[in-house]
């Protein structure tokens, strides 16, 4: 928004502006049609106010104290609104934590493991890795990223949460069954206590609806309803996304 | 009179402004896009940089500042097919010359590549050797790490 051309408008809708700025406006608004959109827009808007804020007729009650729609109430009640939601913004912007109080980590595990609160600190790095795909190499070439991260991280004395969320076939990775990196997984859980392992219970669901599996997961899974809801859960919440 | 419309219009104005600012890709400000490319398929790595030249194309080279990061597989899309036997790890190498003519095309209207160091030492892959096109500059620490950094910028992730 260009503030000049915004006082200038409102200027020129108001009648104040001399022949020559006059005609100077409308040769730019001629060549600029974003400016002559934002003027007509600028000209409704004052006839509307006009219209909308024209003196009442005055009531034949007695006794009754008058509050008139008068427009310095209604201008402070707009600019005590504009007040309102620059302040929101601006702690929005600044306090990214304050929005996710209280917003808990979902974990449907009946012995109740792991409580990962989802509330930030200044300067943590979080990242959550969305896994989909039931490839067992590229699932170990994963935790070779993760691992060297939160050893990097944990050197440098830099916070940094992990979540490694796998739904539909990525789901592989922390099946007993099929994840050929239980050790691996085992470990590094242990190790780091900022690290999460997270399962989808749709995709849990599923299996055993259409394929009559009973899925058993590593012991280090903790469970979330949904997995792409909790991954964009994430990414609202200021996580770094990486699909694998 | 006149001071307190004024007050009024700027309050508003300011609000549109403030609805305004949510947008991501504000007037005269680039768009910031991160290409993650971690798999070796070249058809679906031809496919990617279709995906760019479109977004470019929709965009605008000068609005865009759009990187493309490759780590693990990925960085097969700038191995020389004739240095498969040099690396350790890829099962293809697809920078045949009509990959290298679409990354520079790319690479005209301003499109970074980005290769993951990690990658390179684990695979035993030599930059000046190995590799199409890819100057020291265009060397990231870790690709994962790189995508975590790029979104805390702000920019935007895809993964084609």
């Amino acid at each position: 928004m260009r503030s000049e051309d915004d006082l200038e408008l409102n200027a020129y809708i108001d009648g104040e502006l001399s022949p020559d700025q006059q005609a100077e406006l409308l040769e730019s608004m001629r060549s600029d049609p974003e400016l002559a959109r934002h003027a007509s827009e600028l000209g409704q808007l004052k006839a509307q106010l006009r219209l909308a804020y024209a003196d009442p007729p005055k009531p034949q009650r007695q006794g009754v104290a008058k509050v008139g729609a008068s427009w310095r109430a209604i201008a402070a009640s707009f600019l005590l609104l504009g007040l309102g939601l620059v302040s929101g913004w601006v702690l929005h912007a600044n306090a990214p934590g304050l929005g996710i109080q209280g917003d808990r980590f979902v974990v449907l595990d009946p012995a109740g493991r792991g409580q990962a609160p989802a509330i930030t600190e200044e300067g943590e790095t979080r990242i959550v890795f969305h896994l989909t795909n039931p490839d067992q190499t590229l699932a170990g070439e994963l935790l070779d990223d993760v691992e060297s991260m939160l050893a990097a991280y944990e050197s440098d004395g830099r916070p940094l949460r992990i979540e490694v969320v796998g739904h539909s076939e990525g789901l592989s990775l922390l099946r007993e069954r099929l994840s050929q990196h239980k050790e691996r997984i085992h470990q590094l859980a242990g190790q780091y206590t900022n690290l999460t392992f997270v399962a989808c219970q749709n995709t849990i669901n599923r299996l055993k609806v259409e394929r009559g599996i009973e899925v058993k997961l590593v012991p280090d899974a903790e469970v979330i309803d949904s997995g792409v809801s909790h991954v964009v859960k994430r990414q609202k919440e200021g996580w770094s996304y990486i699909r694998v | 009179m006149k001071v307190l419309k004024t007050l009024v219009m700027a309050g508003l104005v300011g609000l549109m402004a403030l609805t305004g600012a949510t947008v991501a890709a504000s007037e005269g400000e680039k768009q910031k896009v991160v290409y993650h490319v971690n798999g070796d398929n070249p058809k679906q790595q031809a496919g990617a940089l279709r995906n760019i030249q479109n977004h470019i194309n929709a965009v605008g080279k000068d609005n865009l500042d759009l990187r493309v990061v490759m780590h693990g597989n990925g960085v097969s899309m700038v191995l020389l097919p004739e240095h498969l036997k040099n690396v350790k790890g890829f099962k293809a190498a697809n920078a045949d010359p009509q990959m290298q003519a679409r990354i520079d095309g790319l690479k005209d209207q301003g499109v970074a590549f980005k290769v993951c160091a990690n990658t390179l030492n684990g695979r035993k892959v030599s930059r000046e050797n190995d590799l199409y096109m890819v100057e020291e500059s265009d060397i990231v620490t870790s690709g994962v790490a790189e995508l975590a950094i790029l979104q805390g910028q702000g920019f935007s992730y895809i993964k084609p």
